[in-house]
């Protein structure tokens, strides 16, 4: 569904993902680890049409998207739920909502998806008029991904999703991905809680200073070796 | 227009005290029943001409406060938006006899796509490097009108005859002229308000507080930059010629100036960026003040009047940050919290 080939990005002069490629299939969900400053958030950038420059390819079901600018992938159903959450803080629940109802094909069954997101979501649902800035971290990030969800995504691009969230939001946060992929929705995360996130995904890719180092299962990647030295640099 | 599909619990409905956005509060009614007030009661021919101008600039901050404060496009160039209304309308009427009651919304239309343009150019630019290309399109427009005397009368600047007429929006009292600029207010008060509670403006402020996010979010911000530019150009394309019927006179250095730029952006600056009472309430302070300085003072010592102008701008930025909204908020919390 989603496919990337020989993918190098550049922030100005600097080249951070070299060669990148990488696959993920239909209803997948595909991890993404590696120590920090290994390019994992650079690749989901590129992939949502942010910041970065690159060459090489960017697919999705076959056609190229990597010339186009953010807003127009997401449309196309690639939608990035960033690092830190980047909520707009002093607007309400459902006002962050409606920001991600954009598109010409959401916006027109935002008020369904409205029901369905506060279905899946229904701490969202009971907040719905409290300010973004107000909610705890876990709630913030249930209202990222509400956000993201609201433009009718295929393929969900998540980034540290579980950064500085209580565990029992790390847990709910899991059940809602696995919910999430039985809908028939893609996932690609990136996770710095890697015990958990390989448990969960079909497939991962470990990111080493820009390069894919091992991909394999997720279970059996956790038995492997080599993880720990790209993690610890040994 | 909200797309929340469950009814939230009926409360007994009370307008708020003090301004809200996007909801319409007891402080506004007050507010515009006083201006009505203002306008019905007898004042010297001195004190009308400083109400007519505090109106007018109130609707041209409100206008400016559109892109500067709501879409975060600080433009110093909104002058030359403000002459094309201005030049269209007159010129429609000094040439061809169309009543400016349709000429303005042709001004407006012709400063929108100017404002539209600028922003398709230069809303690439951040920072400083976007307030100097508005401030150098400004000059250029200006300049050409300054050169095309056949159609703007260049430097010697354009009448309009002053005959009293309802058609001719040219009217002996000024009273109706302060009438006519509270309309534009409340026209442009409540677009304002308007935006602010639509999707429209929470892509705004989107765009504004974190483009990156409102672009991952799917919000094209060019487009939403474009639009507020647009809109923000056509309501200060049609002050423009609501003030070329007001002064009867036009004359590029003056109309395109820089200094007149200014005063848009100062408006809502000192009133509160993004706010929709901000620019009015910057008005009703900066303009009466800077005009009845001009008026006491101006023959007393050259300049002292500026002075004392800037001083009291300077006081008001360093002591209300957040500009006069804010202040009036923090006001209304102090006051809720006795008992």
């Amino acid at each position: 569904m989603l496919e990337v080939k020989d993918l190098n990005a550049f922030y100005g002069p600097v080249q951070v993902l070299h060669g990148v490629n990488l696959s993920v299939a239909a209803s997948e969900i595909v991890a993404l680890v590696g120590a920090n400053a290994a390019g994992k958030s650079t690749l989901m950038f590129t992939l949502a049409g942010l910041r970065t420059t690159h060459t090489g390819s960017i697919l999705l079901d076959g056609e190229p998207i990597g010339d186009f600018p953010a807003y127009e992938r997401v449309p196309r159903g690639l939608v990035l739920v960033p690092e830190r959450r980047r909520l707009f803080p002093f607007m309400n629940v459902i006002e962050n909502l409606e920001i991600g109802a954009y598109s010409a094909a959401a916006r027109p069954v935002a008020r369904d998806t409205l029901d369905e997101v506060f279905q899946l979501l229904p701490v969202l649902a009971e907040r719905r008029k409290q300010v973004a800035g107000s909610l705890s971290g876990g709630e913030q990030q249930m209202l990222a991904i509400g956000r993201a969800l609201m433009a009718k995504p295929r393929v969900l691009l998540l980034d540290e999703p579980t950064e500085g969230l209580a565990p029992i939001y790390v847990k709910l946060l899991f059940d809602l991905i696995v919910n999430l992929r039985r809908s028939g929705l893609t996932v690609l995360i990136v996770e710095q809680n890697v015990h958990h996130v390989l448990r969960t995904a079909d497939r991962a890719y470990v990111l080493e200073n820009g390069r894919i180092v091992l991909q394999g299962q997720g279970e059996s990647l956790l038995k492997d070796e080599r993880l720990k030295v790209a993690y610890l640099g040994l | 227009m909200s797309i929340e599909p469950l009814a939230p619990p009926k409360k007994p409905k009370r307008l708020p005290v003090l301004p809200q956005r996007g909801k319409l509060s007891m402080f506004e009614i007050a507010l515009f029943v006083a201006c009505l007030v203002l306008i019905a009661v007898e004042l010297s021919q001195n004190l009308r001409d400083v109400m007519v101008l505090t109106f007018l600039f109130a609707g041209l901050g409100l206008a400016w406060n559109i892109a500067g404060g709501y879409a975060g496009l600080i433009s110093f160039g909104h002058a030359a938006f403000f002459g094309i209304g201005a030049y269209t309308s007159t010129i429609l009427f000094v040439s061809a006899g169309l009543t400016p009651w349709i000429g303005l919304w042709c001004g407006g239309v012709l400063a929108a796509a100017a404002g539209a343009l600028l922003a398709l150019i230069c809303a690439r630019l951040r920072g400083p490097f976007f307030i100097l290309s508005t401030l150098a399109a400004a000059e250029v427009v200006r300049i050409g009108a300054l050169n095309w005397s056949s159609l703007t009368g260049g430097p010697e600047g354009l009448s309009i005859l002053p005959v009293a007429n309802v058609a001719n929006m040219v009217f002996v009292s000024k009273t109706a002229y302060a009438v006519l600029m509270l309309a534009y207010v409340v026209f442009v008060y409540a677009i304002t308000k308007a935006l602010e509670g639509s999707r429209y403006g929470y892509y705004l402020f989107a765009v504004r507080d974190d483009e990156e996010a409102a672009s991952a979010a799917g919000v094209n911000p060019l487009l939403v930059r474009t639009a507020a530019m647009g809109l923000s150009a056509f309501l200060t394309g049609i002050g423009g010629s609501l003030f070329a019927q007001y002064f009867l006179y036009l004359d590029p250095t003056f109309v395109i100036s820089p200094e007149l730029s200014f005063q848009f952006a100062l408006l809502p600056a000192v009133g509160g960026l993004g706010t929709a009472i901000g620019p009015v309430l910057g008005s009703f302070l900066i303009t009466p003040l800077s005009e009845l300085l001009r008026s006491y003072l101006g023959n007393a010592a050259a300049g002292l009047h500026l002075v004392i102008y800037s001083a009291g701008l300077i006081v008001v930025m360093l002591y209300f940050p957040g500009g006069l909204a804010a202040a009036l908020n923090r006001l209304g919390r102090g006051w809720k919290r006795k008992p």
